[in-house]
Protein backbone atom coordinates (compact mmCIF):
# COMPACT_ATOMS: atom_id res chain seq x y z
CA UNK A 1 0.00 0.00 0.00
CA UNK A 2 1.56 3.72 -0.60
CA UNK A 3 1.99 5.50 1.85
CA UNK A 4 1.01 9.15 1.52
CA UNK A 5 2.17 11.96 4.33
CA UNK A 6 -0.19 14.25 5.69
CA UNK A 7 1.66 17.15 4.29
CA UNK A 8 1.06 15.75 0.91
CA UNK A 9 -2.77 15.36 1.90
CA UNK A 10 -2.70 19.04 3.08
CA UNK A 11 -1.56 20.40 -0.12
CA UNK A 12 -3.41 17.98 -2.69
CA UNK A 13 -6.51 19.44 -0.67
CA UNK A 14 -5.37 22.72 -0.56
CA UNK A 15 -4.73 22.56 -4.34
CA UNK A 16 -8.38 21.12 -4.90
CA UNK A 17 -10.03 24.25 -2.96
CA UNK A 18 -8.07 27.05 -5.47
CA UNK A 19 -8.70 25.20 -8.35
CA UNK A 20 -12.63 24.31 -7.50
CA UNK A 21 -13.24 28.20 -5.73
CA UNK A 22 -11.06 29.38 -8.74
CA UNK A 23 -13.75 27.16 -11.61
CA UNK A 24 -16.96 28.70 -9.54
CA UNK A 25 -15.29 32.55 -10.20
CA UNK A 26 -14.50 31.97 -13.62
CA UNK A 27 -18.23 30.44 -14.06
CA UNK A 28 -19.95 33.05 -12.00
CA UNK A 29 -17.60 35.80 -14.13
CA UNK A 30 -18.72 34.36 -17.59
CA UNK A 31 -22.36 33.52 -17.05
CA UNK A 32 -25.16 35.34 -18.78
CA UNK A 33 -27.44 36.69 -16.15
CA UNK A 34 -29.84 39.19 -17.51
CA UNK A 35 -31.80 41.27 -15.77
CA UNK A 36 -34.25 44.77 -16.63
CA UNK A 37 -33.03 47.79 -17.14
CA UNK A 38 -34.84 51.00 -16.24
CA UNK A 39 -32.55 52.93 -18.99
CA UNK A 40 -33.87 53.50 -22.04
CA UNK A 41 -30.73 53.16 -24.18
CA UNK A 42 -26.85 52.90 -23.74
CA UNK A 43 -24.40 55.15 -25.11
CA UNK A 44 -20.39 54.26 -25.67
CA UNK A 45 -17.77 56.42 -27.18
CA UNK A 46 -14.75 53.87 -28.75
CA UNK A 47 -11.28 54.89 -29.78
CA UNK A 48 -10.34 52.77 -32.33
CA UNK A 49 -6.71 52.79 -34.62
CA UNK A 50 -5.49 50.71 -37.48
CA UNK A 51 -2.32 48.97 -37.88
CA UNK A 52 -1.06 47.47 -41.00
CA UNK A 53 -4.53 46.51 -42.76
CA UNK A 54 -5.32 45.75 -46.34
CA UNK A 55 -5.79 48.70 -48.73
CA UNK A 56 -9.06 50.23 -49.30
CA UNK A 57 -10.43 49.92 -46.07
CA UNK A 58 -10.99 52.91 -43.96
CA UNK A 59 -10.91 53.30 -40.42
CA UNK A 60 -14.92 53.83 -39.87
CA UNK A 61 -15.97 50.68 -42.04
CA UNK A 62 -13.84 48.65 -40.04
CA UNK A 63 -14.93 50.11 -36.44
CA UNK A 64 -18.48 49.79 -37.99
CA UNK A 65 -18.08 46.29 -39.23
CA UNK A 66 -17.05 45.32 -35.24
CA UNK A 67 -19.65 47.05 -33.56
CA UNK A 68 -21.67 45.47 -35.80
CA UNK A 69 -20.55 42.17 -35.03
CA UNK A 70 -20.87 42.30 -31.49
CA UNK A 71 -24.55 44.18 -31.16
CA UNK A 72 -25.12 40.56 -32.53
CA UNK A 73 -24.12 39.33 -28.91
CA UNK A 74 -26.14 41.39 -27.26
CA UNK A 75 -30.12 42.14 -27.31
CA UNK A 76 -29.81 45.72 -28.34
CA UNK A 77 -29.94 46.82 -31.91
CA UNK A 78 -28.15 50.26 -32.97
CA UNK A 79 -29.87 53.42 -32.43
CA UNK A 80 -28.89 55.82 -35.47
CA UNK A 81 -25.84 55.54 -37.44
CA UNK A 82 -22.28 55.16 -36.09
CA UNK A 83 -21.23 58.96 -35.63
CA UNK A 84 -17.06 59.55 -35.77
CA UNK A 85 -16.16 62.06 -33.80
CA UNK A 86 -12.68 62.60 -35.50
CA UNK A 87 -9.35 61.96 -34.23
CA UNK A 88 -10.42 57.61 -34.14
CA UNK A 89 -13.47 58.28 -31.77
CA UNK A 90 -16.94 57.45 -32.54
CA UNK A 91 -20.38 57.73 -30.67
CA UNK A 92 -22.94 55.20 -31.27
CA UNK A 93 -26.73 54.06 -29.43
CA UNK A 94 -27.95 50.86 -28.17
CA UNK A 95 -31.36 50.48 -27.70
CA UNK A 96 -32.53 49.12 -25.31
CA UNK A 97 -30.20 49.50 -22.80
CA UNK A 98 -27.21 46.64 -22.07
CA UNK A 99 -27.74 45.34 -18.62
CA UNK A 100 -24.46 44.68 -16.33
CA UNK A 101 -23.99 41.45 -18.58
CA UNK A 102 -24.54 42.84 -21.39
CA UNK A 103 -22.25 45.43 -20.94
CA UNK A 104 -19.44 43.44 -20.16
CA UNK A 105 -20.08 41.21 -22.75
CA UNK A 106 -19.83 44.08 -25.51
CA UNK A 107 -17.14 45.68 -24.08
CA UNK A 108 -15.25 42.51 -24.13
CA UNK A 109 -16.27 41.93 -27.68
CA UNK A 110 -15.56 45.01 -29.01
CA UNK A 111 -11.91 45.14 -27.40
CA UNK A 112 -10.97 41.62 -28.00
CA UNK A 113 -9.27 40.15 -31.86
CA UNK A 114 -12.08 40.60 -34.44
CA UNK A 115 -10.46 42.10 -37.12
CA UNK A 116 -7.01 41.85 -38.26
CA UNK A 117 -5.18 45.12 -37.59
CA UNK A 118 -8.22 46.73 -35.67
CA UNK A 119 -7.98 47.66 -32.00
CA UNK A 120 -10.78 49.40 -30.59
CA UNK A 121 -11.43 50.30 -27.06
CA UNK A 122 -14.52 51.87 -25.45
CA UNK A 123 -13.57 55.13 -23.62
CA UNK A 124 -17.58 55.50 -22.45
CA UNK A 125 -20.31 53.45 -21.65
CA UNK A 126 -23.11 54.97 -19.89
CA UNK A 127 -26.71 54.51 -20.00
CA UNK A 128 -29.35 57.35 -20.51
CA UNK A 129 -31.78 59.06 -18.63
CA UNK A 130 -35.00 57.17 -17.30
CA UNK B 1 21.66 26.55 -19.70
CA UNK B 2 18.59 24.75 -19.07
CA UNK B 3 17.87 26.41 -16.35
CA UNK B 4 17.38 29.13 -18.06
CA UNK B 5 14.98 27.19 -20.81
CA UNK B 6 13.43 25.61 -17.79
CA UNK B 7 12.48 29.30 -16.38
CA UNK B 8 11.55 30.71 -19.81
CA UNK B 9 8.93 27.41 -20.42
CA UNK B 10 7.36 28.07 -16.72
CA UNK B 11 7.48 31.61 -17.06
CA UNK B 12 5.42 31.39 -20.64
CA UNK B 13 3.03 28.70 -19.37
CA UNK B 14 2.05 30.91 -15.78
CA UNK B 15 2.12 34.28 -17.68
CA UNK B 16 0.15 32.87 -20.24
CA UNK B 17 -2.47 30.89 -17.98
CA UNK B 18 -3.17 34.19 -16.06
CA UNK B 19 -3.69 36.27 -19.27
CA UNK B 20 -6.25 33.61 -20.30
CA UNK B 21 -7.81 33.81 -17.24
CA UNK B 22 -8.41 37.34 -17.35
CA UNK B 23 -9.39 37.54 -21.20
CA UNK B 24 -11.95 35.15 -20.02
CA UNK B 25 -13.06 37.14 -17.20
CA UNK B 26 -13.28 40.07 -19.81
CA UNK B 27 -14.92 38.46 -22.03
CA UNK B 28 -12.48 38.58 -24.78
CA UNK B 29 -12.65 35.09 -26.13
CA UNK B 30 -10.60 35.32 -29.38
CA UNK B 31 -7.26 36.91 -26.69
CA UNK B 32 -8.50 33.84 -23.90
CA UNK B 33 -8.08 31.16 -27.22
CA UNK B 34 -4.43 32.94 -27.91
CA UNK B 35 -3.01 32.88 -24.64
CA UNK B 36 -4.22 29.12 -23.96
CA UNK B 37 -2.58 28.32 -27.29
CA UNK B 38 0.39 29.60 -25.86
CA UNK B 39 -0.04 27.81 -22.32
CA UNK B 40 -0.48 24.39 -24.45
CA UNK B 41 2.49 25.14 -26.38
CA UNK B 42 4.27 25.57 -23.34
CA UNK B 43 3.26 22.75 -21.52
CA UNK B 44 4.12 20.51 -24.29
CA UNK B 45 7.39 21.72 -24.51
CA UNK B 46 7.66 21.15 -20.76
CA UNK B 47 6.21 18.14 -20.69
CA UNK B 48 8.22 16.66 -23.45
CA UNK B 49 11.32 17.90 -21.46
CA UNK B 50 10.54 15.95 -18.01
CA UNK B 51 9.73 12.64 -20.17
CA UNK B 52 12.98 13.19 -21.69
CA UNK B 53 14.57 13.96 -18.84
CA UNK B 54 13.22 10.93 -17.19
CA UNK B 55 14.39 9.10 -20.57
CA UNK B 56 18.31 10.58 -20.01
CA UNK B 57 17.92 8.87 -16.46
CA UNK B 58 16.70 5.76 -17.52
CA UNK B 59 19.60 5.30 -20.01
CA UNK B 60 22.12 6.20 -17.78
CA UNK B 61 21.54 3.81 -15.28
CA UNK B 62 21.08 0.81 -17.87
CA UNK B 63 23.99 1.80 -19.34
CA UNK B 64 26.23 2.00 -15.80
CA UNK B 65 28.40 -0.69 -15.42
CA UNK B 66 27.93 -3.39 -12.86
CA UNK B 67 29.97 -1.98 -9.37
CA UNK B 68 30.67 -6.16 -8.60
CA UNK B 69 32.62 -6.10 -11.86
CA UNK B 70 33.97 -2.88 -11.84
CA UNK B 71 35.32 -3.50 -8.25
CA UNK B 72 36.51 -6.55 -9.39
CA UNK B 73 38.35 -5.15 -12.28
CA UNK B 74 39.85 -1.85 -10.17
CA UNK B 75 41.18 -4.52 -7.95
CA UNK B 76 43.11 -6.42 -11.01
CA UNK B 77 44.45 -3.50 -12.26
CA UNK B 78 48.51 -4.34 -13.33
CA UNK B 79 50.80 -2.45 -11.29
CA UNK B 80 52.25 0.90 -12.40
CA UNK B 81 55.56 0.39 -14.14
CA UNK B 82 58.34 1.29 -12.47
CA UNK B 83 60.62 3.09 -14.10
CA UNK B 84 63.36 3.86 -12.28
CA UNK B 85 64.05 0.42 -10.29
CA UNK B 86 67.33 0.21 -11.61
CA UNK B 87 68.62 2.67 -9.11
CA UNK B 88 67.38 0.53 -6.34
CA UNK B 89 68.17 -3.48 -7.98
CA UNK B 90 71.49 -2.68 -8.66
CA UNK B 91 74.21 -3.54 -6.49
CA UNK B 92 76.37 -0.65 -7.29
CA UNK B 93 73.34 1.68 -6.57
CA UNK B 94 75.54 4.77 -5.73
CA UNK B 95 77.66 4.33 -9.50
CA UNK B 96 74.37 4.79 -11.17
CA UNK B 97 73.36 7.58 -9.50
CA UNK B 98 76.69 9.00 -10.59
CA UNK B 99 75.88 7.64 -14.03
CA UNK B 100 73.05 9.90 -13.67
CA UNK B 101 74.67 13.09 -12.43
CA UNK B 102 76.64 12.74 -14.79
CA UNK B 103 74.74 12.41 -17.98
CA UNK B 104 72.44 15.14 -16.48
CA UNK B 105 75.97 17.57 -16.36
CA UNK B 106 76.79 16.77 -19.47
CA UNK B 107 73.32 17.52 -21.24
CA UNK B 108 73.98 20.59 -18.45
CA UNK B 109 77.14 21.42 -19.71
CA UNK B 110 76.25 20.77 -23.70
CA UNK B 111 73.63 23.63 -23.45
CA UNK B 112 75.64 26.14 -21.65
CA UNK B 113 78.41 25.45 -24.14
CA UNK B 114 75.94 26.09 -27.11
CA UNK B 115 74.82 29.12 -25.40
CA UNK B 116 78.32 30.94 -25.02
CA UNK B 117 79.34 29.56 -28.67
CA UNK B 118 75.84 31.71 -30.34
CA UNK B 119 76.92 34.46 -27.44
CA UNK B 120 80.38 34.78 -28.76
CA UNK B 121 79.19 34.49 -32.26
CA UNK B 122 77.59 37.64 -32.24
CA UNK B 123 79.92 39.27 -30.50
CA UNK B 124 82.05 39.66 -33.96
CA UNK B 125 81.25 42.41 -35.96
CA UNK B 126 83.14 44.80 -38.50
CA UNK B 127 83.26 47.46 -35.90
CA UNK B 128 84.95 44.77 -33.40
CA UNK B 129 87.27 44.51 -36.54
CA UNK B 130 88.30 47.64 -37.15
CA UNK B 131 88.89 47.98 -34.16
CA UNK B 132 91.04 45.33 -33.53
CA UNK B 133 93.34 46.34 -36.49
CA UNK B 134 93.78 49.37 -35.09
CA UNK B 135 95.00 47.98 -31.73
CA UNK B 136 97.25 45.76 -34.03
CA UNK B 137 99.12 49.06 -36.04
CA UNK B 138 101.39 49.49 -33.02
CA UNK B 139 102.95 46.21 -33.54
CA UNK B 140 102.89 45.55 -37.33
CA UNK B 141 106.00 45.88 -39.57
CA UNK B 142 106.96 49.38 -40.74
CA UNK B 143 105.52 50.13 -43.93
CA UNK B 144 108.87 51.04 -45.68
CA UNK B 145 109.57 47.73 -44.86
CA UNK B 146 113.06 46.50 -42.73
CA UNK B 147 116.04 48.04 -43.62
CA UNK B 148 118.51 45.48 -45.35
CA UNK B 149 121.69 45.13 -46.07
CA UNK B 150 123.06 43.65 -49.17
CA UNK B 151 124.12 40.82 -47.58
CA UNK B 152 121.23 40.03 -46.81
CA UNK B 153 119.43 40.05 -50.28
CA UNK B 154 122.24 38.56 -51.89
CA UNK B 155 121.46 35.63 -49.52
CA UNK B 156 117.76 35.03 -50.89
CA UNK B 157 119.71 33.99 -54.23
CA UNK B 158 122.04 31.79 -52.81
CA UNK B 159 120.92 28.11 -53.69
CA UNK B 160 119.84 26.45 -50.90
CA UNK B 161 118.87 29.10 -49.02
CA UNK B 162 115.15 29.50 -50.18
CA UNK B 163 113.52 30.23 -46.62
CA UNK B 164 110.08 30.95 -47.00
CA UNK B 165 109.84 33.06 -43.52
CA UNK B 166 112.54 34.99 -44.60
CA UNK B 167 111.04 35.50 -47.81
CA UNK B 168 107.76 36.78 -45.99
CA UNK B 169 109.60 39.07 -44.26
CA UNK B 170 111.61 40.85 -46.93
CA UNK B 171 107.87 41.07 -48.79
CA UNK B 172 107.64 44.70 -48.22
CA UNK B 173 111.13 45.71 -48.57
CA UNK B 174 111.90 44.02 -51.63
CA UNK B 175 115.23 44.16 -53.87
CA UNK B 176 116.85 47.17 -53.79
Amino acid sequence: MIKISPGRVALGVVGLGIGVVGISALREATLSTHEPTTEPFTELVVSARQHATEKGQTLDEMVEAQLLTCRLEVSSDFEGPIEPLGDGEFRARLVPALDETNRRQFRGCVEDFMIDGLQVDILEMHGGPD
Amino acid sequence: MKIIAWLAGIGTLLSGAVYMVVSLNRWEWNRALFFGLIVLIAEVGLATGLVLRRLARLEYTANRPDPTILKLLRENRPPTPDRFAWLRDSAARDLNVFITFLVGGGVLLSGMAWVVDRVASRSSNPMGEERLAGQLEAISYPRGGLLLDDITVLAQEVPGANDDQIRQLLRRGGRR
